[in-house]
């Protein structure tokens, strides 16, 4: 046997100056696997041991803990930007062009940044749908839902102020649109609803935001402060509470035996972050982040879109009033995310993914989840649209922000009159308050007492008049108006006496020009009496859709109670009434149901 | 009962808490106070921004019509009709952008979300809720045209007439 050749490791591990640092040794045994994680001020967040259900890949995928990588690549990456840029906006776009073409490895590092910021956001939209799906949200663990919200908001911010500091024209025309939104906020925005009198230009939100009453030096300066240090500090705070509140309540599968987290989990983890490192290097060396022209406040880009995760909230802008699409509408959808686990009672569901079937509601095959349908199916319908508005922002949407479709090719001397009509403001109350009717219920009270007076019939004859009552009067307010109203754009002198005629010339409203067609191909009586009977249809299938959700409305207001039912049913309405919003618009032309300028009140 | 109460407000807010309930009051009305004076400390006393008045020219040289010679610049669209000069602020009242104009179509139109405005600035469709602003609109005593972008008007009449409309009708 050859001599071992002699080794400095047994001297060094036996100095003082090792032993102070590393407290005990790396053999594999029961013992160190416990001492690395709670011996390590960086692993200690994990428990030492955890249910080897919880850690199959399959069931987390990763995300949050990919999303938390993420965020620790943006801060490198980040603070070595830092170096080369300037935030003045003489020197901010050149500083741009120094890192992408005169400083070594600059341009990796920018993409870097950027694709990661991109990869965060879709990390954390899908961790927050696994959390959801696998009802992770449900007790002890709602107020965490509420702080990942929070996170996923800052997420957003920060790339929205990360954006503005390349200093081109993306960057201004996204940023004036998103300080002319803090100018419309009710309040305290000066050109928003309820301004309060002391309200300015030069002291409202907007010049708070950015500093001036123009987008300037200011403005950068303010955003590179929020973006690098304020936002990222509340950011860090809120995280620690959210990784914190994980280990305190632990995962939400807790079946299977029990596994070491060192080497388990902790493998997982390394794997896992080399993995998205990898696909961050190859994304950042094949393609490089966008960089427009420099900023220049004289001329807007045609069109002018915002990076793909807001173009949902840009293209929502088109439909409503910038202070309902841009600042009521987003804080909706905030506190309704945040609401749920306080309005979802139901206790299944935790623990594992949905578990989704086939059953039949009426006539139509539906795909829905076994053990909680109806959240699951509410939820993915709103994640679902957000991404179809995302879907038409990104590639339906040409020069003047005007309707192409995917294959079109887009041209700027497009003659494309658009025609859009405002229905009275009568008409428009009536539809929207008979609409938001629908959601009412019938409670078993008023149920019990109908049929004590009336019969066992009762109740169901009541649900079906209200539904059917309501379903018709939507269609009546929705088309009668649309045929007899005086078009009031074009008072007295023009040709165009109706909302029917000017709507039915123009090539921008389908379905009104259609049934213009109609009137014209087969005369009056028989183009009107059609479209009387398309009106009734319209209604009687509203109505028949009303009753086919009353069995499950009732069950809801029994189950949650008044409070609780008012939210869900509130947030749904609003939720399927953007959707019929948007219909309306591109279907029928209509620009505002109901419209009062005076407040600013255009939906 | 009376007494219940009287006793019980005694016990929260009697003598004794005296010194500490103001103690934990200065505390908070001092930490709040603080907190929120930073608020006003984000919203600037001075601006160094660029003045909002420009000189245009002289009014000959404008032939009828829209004329975008200011757009790149000063960010304005100035109008001649056959009674006189009026003055766009070429700023989207929906949301800031900076619309085109196009000529074939005779309306503004905005890149951002849409919105359309005709020739005296209404809109005729999109989302914006407000006409296109007017600048106030006088000759110089120079004989230019001098546009005031401080000062805007967008209601139909007071915007046709005064400072936001300059009668002109030499060839």
């Amino acid at each position: 046997m050859a001599d071992k050749a002699p080794s400095l490791t047994p001297f060094v591990k036996k100095t003082k100056i090792w032993k102070s640092v590393f407290r005990h040794d790396f053999t594999d045994t029961p013992r160190t696997r416990l001492q690395r994680i709670f011996g390590n001020v960086f692993l200690h967040l994990h428990p030492v041991r955890i249910a080897k259900d919880a850690i199959r890949v399959t069931y987390t995928w990763g995300l949050g803990g990919i999303s938390f990588y993420l965020f620790l690549v943006l801060i490198v990456t980040g603070i070595l930007l830092m170096f080369y840029y300037r935030p003045a906006s003489s020197l901010a776009y050149q500083d741009m062009k120094d890192l992408s073409f005169a400083v070594t490895l600059g341009q990796l590092l920018r993409n870097m940044h950027r694709w990661a910021a991109h990869l965060m956001v879709v990390t954390v939209i899908f961790h927050m749908l696994r959390v959801f799906l696998t009802g992770a949200y449900k007790p002890p663990r709602e107020y965490n839902w509420v702080v990942g919200v929070l996170l996923l908001v800052m997420t957003l911010f920060l790339s929205y102020t990360g954006y503005l500091l390349p200093w081109d024209q993306l960057a201004l025309w996204a940023v004036t649109v998103g300080a002319q939104m803090a100018a419309n906020s009710p309040m305290l925005g000066n050109e928003g609803p309820f301004r309060l009198p002391f309200i300015t230009t030069s002291n409202d939100a907007r010049f708070g935001l950015i500093g001036g009453t123009m987008i300037g030096d200011a403005t950068l300066i303010r955003f590179y402060v929020l973006h690098c240090i304020a936002v990222p500090f509340i950011f860090s705070v809120f995280l620690c509470v959210h990784l914190w509140r994980v280990r305190k309540d632990s995962f939400s599968k807790q079946t299977g035996e029990k596994v070491d987290v060192w080497p388990h989990l902790v493998s997982r983890e390394f794997l896992a972050a080399l993995l998205v490192t990898v696909i961050l290097f190859v994304w950042s060396m094949v393609l490089n982040a966008p960089l427009e022209a420099q900023a220049n406040l004289n001329v807007t880009p045609n069109p002018s879109k915002a990076p793909w995760y807001f173009l949902g909230l840009q293209e929502l802008l088109v439909y409503f009033d910038p202070w309902i699409a841009g600042v009521v509408l987003p804080t909706i959808i905030i506190i309704g995310l945040m609401a749920i686990p306080y309005v979802d009672t139901n206790p299944k569901g935790v623990g594992s993914w949905a578990k989704m079937r086939w059953r039949r509601v009426g006539p139509i095959p539906v795909w829905s989840a076994e053990e909680r349908p109806f959240a699951v199916s509410v939820f993915m319908l709103g994640i679902t649209m957000w991404f179809v508005l995302i879907f038409i922002g990104t590639y339906c949407r040409g020069p003047n922000w005007e309707w192409y479709w995917p294959w079109e090719a887009w041209s700027h001397r497009r003659i494309a009159k658009m025609t859009l009509k405002n229905i009275p403001n009568l008409w428009g109350s009536l539809l929207v308050g008979s609409y938001f009717l629908l959601g009412s219920p019938v409670p078993q009270k008023v149920k019990a007492m109908l049929s004590a007076k009336a019969g066992p019939q009762a109740p169901a004859r009541a649900s079906a008049a209200l539904h059917v009552g309501l379903g018709l009067l939507i269609s009546a307010a929705l088309f009668v108006p649309l045929l007899i109203s005086p078009d009031a754009d074009y008072p007295s002198r023009s040709r165009y006496t109706t909302l029917f005629e000017a709507l039915g010339r123009c090539r921008n409203a389908p379905v009104v020009s259609t049934m213009y067609a109609l009137v014209q191909q087969l005369g009056p009586a028989a183009g009107y009496a059609l479209i009387a009977v398309m009106i009734g249809l319209v209604g009687l299938l509203l109505g028949w859709a009303g009753m086919r959700f009353a069995k499950l409305k009732d069950r809801l207001y029994e189950e949650l109670g008044l409070i609780k039912y008012s939210v869900v049913i509130s947030l749904l309405l609003m939720m399927m009434g953007v959707l019929g919003k948007i219909v309306l618009r591109l279907a029928f032309g209509i620009k505002y149901l109901i419209s009062l300028p005076m407040f600013n009140f255009n939906i | 009962m009376q007494a219940d109460l009287w006793r019980r407000l005694d016990e929260r807010f009697g003598r004794r808490q005296f010194l500490l309930k103001s103690g934990w009051a200065c505390f908070w009305i001092f930490l709040g106070g603080w907190l929120l004076s930073n608020l006003r400390y984000l919203f600037p006393n001075v601006l160094y921004e660029p003045t909002l008045s420009f000189k245009a020219g002289k009014p000959a040289d404008y032939p009828l019509g829209i004329s975008e010679k200011w757009k790149k610049t000063q960010r304005a669209w100035i109008i001649r009709t056959d009674q006189g000069f009026y003055c766009f602020w070429a700023r989207c009242t929906h949301l800031g952008c900076t619309p085109n104009w196009f000529d074939a179509e005779n309306r503004f139109k905005c890149p951002c979300h849409g919105s359309n405005f005709n020739r005296s600035g209404d809109v005729i469709a999109g989302p914006a809720p407000k006409p296109l602003w007017r600048c106030a609109i006088k000759l110089a005593d120079d004989g230019q045209l001098l546009v005031d972008k401080a000062r805007l008007e967008n209601r139909p009449g007071p915007r046709e007439q005064g400072d936001f409309f300059l009668p002109y009708t030499r060839a």
